[in-house]
C-alpha cells in the first residue's frame, strides 16, 4: 500500500482540480447544513466539516434510477434502450469526503448487490467506477456516534479507495486499492513511512476512545433469535410516525420500490427509495399485509439490522453514524432499543 | 454481466378463460428470441415477474412444465393494476418475462416417492405444473403412486377442466376432485378438501405431500396428514408475498431471514417452523 503525506492547504485545491477532470462528489456548505454535491471545475471542498445531512449512498444507489427504456408500439409496450446495457451510463466518479462510518456501509450494501447469484448491474456499474476517498474521525464529531459497537471505528478504511487521516500538519493519504493507486499522481505529496503509521496509530486508539456512545449490537443477535414474539415490541413504535426519515438517511437501508411512468407514448421503469416503515410496503393486491401495523414494521427494521442481516452476511447491518438518531422527529433512538432489548 | 432486471420479449399465443366469474385466465407465451427461451431453464414451483411496460411487474407461478417445450403458461386471477393489463391484452400481444425466478418444488427429493398433491381453488398452478411433469413419459417411472385431491368452491371455479377430465382417465394417477357444494351438472364429489383427504387418506409410506391452496384450507388439512403420519419433512407448501425485484435486493418479501423470492418460494413445514410466522 503506497502512503503519502499531503499538505492540508493542498487537499481542497487537488479536489478541486481532479473535478475538471472527472465527476467529483463532495461536501459543500448548504444554508445551515453539510451535504455533498457535484463539484464544479476548480470549486474547492470542505475539508473541515462534521459529517453530510445525507448518506452518500445515493451516489451509489440513487433515490431514483431509470432500470430501462419502453416505447409503444402497434403490439404493446417494448423496450427502447436494447442497444444500452440498462439505465443510464455512468462516469468516472470520485466520492470524498467520506467519513468512515459511511465508506463502511459500502462495504455492506457490496455484500447485497454484489451476491453471487444475482448481481445489481446498476449498483455494481457505479461502484466499479467510483473511487471513494474518505476521511478519518480524528475526533469523532457527534455524542450520537456508535461505530465502534457496530464493527467500525472511527478511522476505519472499510469500503474506501483512499483513506485521508488529519495528522495535524498534513494528512496521510493511505492508497488502499487499485482504484484509489491510479490517483496516486493527481494527488501527488511525500513519500510517508513508519514514523507517520505510528502517529495515526496513536490518534486512532484516541479517537476511538472519544467514542462514548456505546451498544450492546453484537451481543443482541442471540437475543432477538429468540424474542420475535415478545411484548416489548408491543410499545416500542407507538410514537412513531412512519415518516421513514430513519431509513431515508440510513447508509446501509437500501430496499426499494420498482415503477413505470409514461408520458405519452414512452416510459422508463424506475426504482424508488422504499422504507419498511410505510403501510403499503409489504401490502398485497388481495388486501392482506403480513406486517399490518407499526409494531412489525419496527421488529422488521431492527430484526433486519441486527438479527437478519447477521444471518445472511455475519455483519451488522448499521454503521453507527447516528443520522437516525438525530433526525426522527419522535426521538426514538436506536441506540436505546438495541440497549434495551440487551435487557430481555 | 448479465441484467437479472431486464425481461425477456414474449408473444401471447393463447387465452383460456378458465372459470364462470371470467376472472381467471391461462395465458400462453412464446418468446421471441430463440436465446432467451433456451436461457429459461426452469422446473415446477418456480415463478417469474410477468412484466407490462407502463403498468408493473407481477410475480406469478408458472403454470406449464419443463417437459412442454416452445410455451410458458401462467394461470392468472384478476386483480391489480398489472393482472388488469394482461387480461385485457389479445393474442399477438407483446410483453415481458424476468425468470425463472425462486426455488422449485425439490423434484430430486420427490423422486422415487410416491407424491399426494393437495390443490385448492386457483393455487392450483404449480402444482399442475409438477403434475404434468410427473405424468411425462420421461418422468413417470422416476416417481411412485400419484395421488391428486383437488377442490374449488363450485364447479364453475374449478380450473383446467379439461387437464382434469385427461388425468381422471389415467390409470396411473389417483385423481379426486371435489367441490365444496355441486350445482345441477355436477356429478362428482362433494366435500371440502379435508374431509376429502381424510376420506381418500393417502399412505405416509414413503410418501411426501405437496400443499396448496388458501390459508384456511391448508390449516384444517395438515391435521389431517400429521394423523396420516406424514413429517413435517414430507409436507411442502409455497409462500406468497408482495415481491418487486425478485432476487432478493428490494427487502419486502422476508420471512425471518429468508427471502421468499429467492430462497423460497418452496418451503417444507419443517422449514417453516424455523421462521418468524410473518406471512
Amino acid at each position: 500500500m503506497e502512503k503519502r503525506l499531503i499538505k492540508k492547504e493542498a487537499l481542497a485545491g487537488i479536489v478541486g482540480e481532479l473535478a475538471g477532470r472527472m465527476r467529483v462528489y463532495a461536501p459543500m456548505q448548504a444554508e445551515d447544513q453539510v451535504l455533498f454535491r457535484i463539484l464544479e471545475a476548480g470549486e474547492k471542498p470542505l475539508t473541515d466539516f462534521f459529517n453530510t445531512k445525507n448518506a452518500p449512498k445515493n451516489f451509489l444507489f440513487p433515490r431514483t434510477e431509470a432500470l430501462m427504456r419502453f416505447t409503444r408500439t402497434g403490439k404493446g409496450m417494448v423496450r427502447s434502450d436494447e442497444q444500452q446495457a440498462a439505465g443510464d451510463k455512468q462516469e468516472q466518479s470520485l466520492l470524498f469526503g467520506v467519513r468512515p462510518c459511511d465508506a463502511r456501509s459500502f462495504a455492506l450494501l457490496d455484500m447485497l448487490f454484489d451476491q453471487e447469484k444475482y448481481k445489481d448491474p446498476y449498483y455494481i456499474d457505479k461502484r466499479a467506477k467510483t473511487t471513494v476517498v474518505a476521511m478519518a474521525c480524528v475526533h469523532p464529531p457527534y455524542t450520537t456516534c456508535f461505530c465502534t459497537s457496530v464493527g467500525g471505528n472511527p478511522t476505519d478504511s472499510a469500503g474506501a479507495d483512499i483513506l485521508l487521516t488529519d495528522l495535524g500538519e498534513a494528512y496521510l493519504a493511505e492508497f488502499l486499492t487499485p482504484k484509489g493507486e491510479a490517483l496516486l499522481s493527481a494527488f501527488g505529496g511525500s513519500p510517508a513511512g513508519e514514523a507517520e503509521a505510528k502517529q495515526k496509530e496513536a490518534l486512532a486508539a484516541k479517537a476511538a476512545a472519544e467514542i462514548a456512545s456505546r451498544i450492546p449490537a453484537k451481543e443482541v443477535k442471540p437475543i432477538l433469535d429468540t424474542h420475535f414474539e415478545d411484548s416489548f415490541w408491543n410499545t416500542l413504535h407507538q410514537k412513531c410516525l412512519a415518516c421513514g426519515t430513519c431509513t431515508y438517511l440510513c447508509p446501509t437501508c437500501h430496499c426499494f420500490d420498482i415503477s413505470d411512468e409514461v408520458k405519452g407514448s414512452a416510459g422508463t421503469r424506475i426504482r424508488n427509495w422504499d422504507s419498511c416503515m410505510f403501510p403499503l410496503f409489504t401490502k398485497e393486491t388481495s388486501g392482506h399485509n403480513p406486517r399490518p401495523s407499526q409494531k412489525e414494521r419496527w421488529r422488521q427494521r431492527v430484526m433486519h439490522k441486527f438479527r437478519y442481516y447477521p444471518d445472511n452476511f455475519q455483519a451488522i447491518a448499521c454503521v453507527g453514524c447516528g443520522r437516525c438518531v438525530m433526525a426522527c422527529p419522535v426521538n426514538l433512538d436506536i441506540r436505546k432499543v438495541v440497549t434495551d432489548i440487551a435487557k430481555l | 454481466m448479465q441484467n437479472p432486471y431486464i425481461p425477456a420479449p414474449v408473444e401471447l399465443i393463447k387465452v383460456v378463460t378458465e372459470v364462470d366469474t371470467k376472472d381467471i385466465k391461462t395465458f400462453r407465451f412464446a418468446f421471441q428470441n430463440k436465446e432467451d427461451e433456451t436461457a429459461f431453464q426452469y422446473l415446477p414451483g418456480q415463478f417469474a415477474e410477468l412484466s407490462l411496460f407502463g403498468k408493473g411487474e407481477s410475480p406469478i407461478g408458472i403454470a406449464s412444465s419443463p417437459t412442454q417445450p416452445g410455451y410458458l403458461e401462467f394461470t392468472v386471477q384478476r386483480a391489480g393494476v398489472v393482472t388488469q393489463a394482461l387480461h385485457d391484452l389479445e393474442v399477438g400481444a407483446v410483453m415481458g418475462i424476468r425468470g425463472p425466478l425462486g426455488n422449485s418444488w425439490p423434484i430430486d427429493y420427490l423422486a422415487g416417492k410416491n407424491i399426494v398433491i393437495v390443490g385448492g381453488g386457483f393455487a392450483f398452478t404449480t402444482l399442475r405444473s409438477l403434475i404434468n411433469y410427473m405424468i411425462d413419459e420421461k418422468n413417470r417411472s422416476r416417481f411412485g403412486k400419484i395421488t391428486v385431491i383437488y377442490g374449488a368452491r363450485n364447479p364453475g371455479l374449478l380450473i383446467y377442466k379439461d387437464e382434469l377430465e385427461t388425468w381422471g382417465k389415467r390409470d396411473d394417477i389417483n385423481l379426486n376432485v371435489t367441490v365444496d357444494k355441486g350445482d345441477a351438472g355436477w356429478k362428482g364429489r362433494e366435500g371440502f378438501v379435508p374431509t376429502v383427504c381424510k376420506e381418500v387418506a393417502p399412505s405416509s409410506e414413503n410418501a411426501v405431500t405437496v400443499i396448496c391452496g388458501p390459508p384456511i384450507m391448508i390449516r384444517f388439512t395438515l391435521p389431517v396428514f400429521f394423523e396420516l403420519g406424514f413429517s413435517k419433512e414430507n409436507i411442502i407448501t409455497s409462500l406468497e408475498m408482495r415481491m418487486k425485484c425478485g432476487i432478493g435486493k428490494c427487502g419486502r418479501c422476508n420471512v425471518g431471514e429468508k427471502y421468499v423470492c429467492k430462497d423460497g418460494p418452496v418451503f417444507s413445514l419443517a422449514e417453516l417452523d424455523k421462521l418468524t410466522k410473518e406471512y
